[in-house]
């Protein structure tokens, strides 16, 4: 089942991953910097952690998709450490299965990093998609095994309304639009905060103009500034050193460029071509 | 990048094994294609068994066996939850007009709950946040005209099958050139998060598997 393919065509992508490894080698350039003005949307998600009070309480919907996390990863992880040093208690609900293996994922790497497992709650996977939205608004029900926390008995008896804040990580099906949808309307004003890829940003900008979206981190250089800006102090371990570096992603999105402009360069030639000759028949 | 702490025999394990699968699927890009058939099987055998897991230990077990188990009478519905599962794993067997009862809930509950939630969460306040009001400053009022005037070209490109003018079909035409200039800024930011993932994935081998720091 080996390609086929003439071996001069399989030097672009062998010259790709070459470039974009020598790219990844090399140090970034400041000139490069991902990170985004201060008072950009990682103030917006500051501004609400900070408006949060002591130890509150956060529910992440954990619906990050495998093809996109890398993007957020780091994001996510630096925000997780900074709910924690702020004190703040941790409940973890995935809608989808993608998501739940991720937050599992997290979550274990957490225990591994020695977070405070008394201030963590793992709600797990809800089925149902969207109904099953609209259920987690009327009842939570923590597994029985974090039935000693005395958070998990206050979310118990509270369901959603003991909830602070709502923090969404997209990228799959069920993201921060089905939160929006679903669970905003039928619960108290809960500001919800969104990490999203860049792929979802067109569908998530219009509820951050409308205000239904507390704070958006949408891009890798909000996700850089806001990492770049946030305390975590002694949860230093709990970060991803670094993130999506700059330079191998200019010289990405170059080839990229170059491939499009290569296409319709292509096209152009051969639309000049056919017409040439057909005046000449 | 794989989130493992420490060098224990483990972590060393989950590094080597994620860089030859890394390896083997970027093999594929050189032309390699046997062996990322293995890992495309490999996926999909893990994911199945992952989600029969989560079906099983979070869903079956906790929410319809466990509380039948524990009093049979008081949960009716449930009973309901058992037949249509019982329909829907029969369905080679059965006839097709009782095997599309429970596809048939299954989908109708589902567009009912998205279409009401679309409706309340997102058309109804979206509407209301386009609104230009009196008091708004002059670029909101642009931005507003300019949003209003898209979406009505694109509506506008939807229409179908009905007779149309010369002015209608231009604004169609717009209409349509709008929403490919749309999908196209969308592809942009998927190639963005692409590109990311694949220099995630080429930082993991240099940096975690290989040790260069760069």
């Amino acid at each position: 089942m080996s390609d086929r393919r003439p071996p001069w065509s399989l030097l672009a992508p062998a010259l790709l991953l070459v470039l974009l490894g020598v790219a990844w080698l090399l140090p970034d350039l400041d000139v490069l910097g991902l990170e985004a003005d201060d008072d950009g949307p990682q103030a917006d998600v500051r501004a609400t952690l900070d408006g949060l009070g002591p130890a509150p309480l956060v529910l992440i919907g954990f619906d990050a998709d495998l093809g996109t996390y890398a993007e957020v990863r780091p994001t996510v992880r630096t925000l997780i450490a900074d709910l924690l040093v702020r004190d703040a208690r941790i409940a973890f609900v995935s809608l989808t299965v993608e998501g739940r293996a991720l937050a599992t994922s997290e979550q274990a790497r957490l225990r591994r990093g020695e977070a405070n497992a008394n201030r963590m709650l793992d709600l797990g996977f809800i089925p149902a998609a969207e109904a099953g939205l609209v259920d987690l608004t009327r009842s939570i029900r923590p597994d029985d095994d974090a039935g000693a926390l005395a958070f998990a008995r206050e979310v118990s008896t509270a369901g959603m309304a003991a909830f602070d804040a709502i923090i969404v990580v997209g990228g799959n099906d069920l993201g921060p639009r089905s939160w929006i949808e679903q669970v905003a309307p039928r619960i108290a004003p809960t500001p919800i905060v969104a990490i999203t890829p860049s792929v979802l940003l067109p569908e998530v900008l219009p509820y951050v103009a409308s205000g239904q979206l507390a704070a958006l981190i949408g891009t890798p250089g909000d996700g850089a500034a806001y990492r770049s800006a946030a305390e975590v102090g002694s949860l230093e371990r709990l970060v991803e050193a670094g993130g999506p570096r700059s330079l191998p992603i200019l010289v990405g999105l170059l080839i990229a460029a170059g491939a499009m402009g290569q296409a319709l360069v292509a096209r152009l030639v051969g639309t000049t071509r056919s017409l040439a000759d057909r005046d000449r028949a | 990048m794989t989130g493992l702490f420490g060098a224990g025999p483990a972590e060393v394990v989950g590094t080597w094994v994620a860089a030859t699968l890394t390896l083997v699927v970027l093999g594929s890009l050189l032309g390699e294609r046997r062996m990322f058939g293995w890992s495309q099987h490999l996926l999909a055998g893990l994911a199945t068994g992952f989600l029969a897991l989560i079906a099983l230990r979070e869903v079956i077990a906790p929410r319809l066996l466990e509380p039948l188990a524990a009093d049979p009478a008081g949960r009716p519905e449930l009973w309901g939850g058992v037949a249509l599962v019982a329909v829907a794993a029969a369905a080679p067997w059965l006839p097709r007009r009782v095997t599309a009862v429970p596809a048939s809930i299954a989908i109708g509950a589902l567009a009912a709950f998205a279409l009401a939630g679309a409706v309340i969460g997102t058309l109804l306040p979206q509407l209301d946040a386009a609104i230009v009001r009196p008091g708004s400053d002059l670029g909101a009022t642009v931005v507003g005209v300019i949003g209003a005037v898209v979406t009505g070209l694109v509506l506008i490109g939807f229409v179908h099958g009905v007779p149309r003018g010369r002015i209608l079909t231009s604004a169609a035409g717009v209409g349509r050139w709008l929403l490919v200039a749309g999908i196209g800024a969308w592809l942009g930011y998927l190639v963005l998060s692409r590109l990311i993932l694949l220099i995630d994935r080429i930082g993991f081998l240099l940096g975690e598997w290989l040790g260069f720091v760069p």
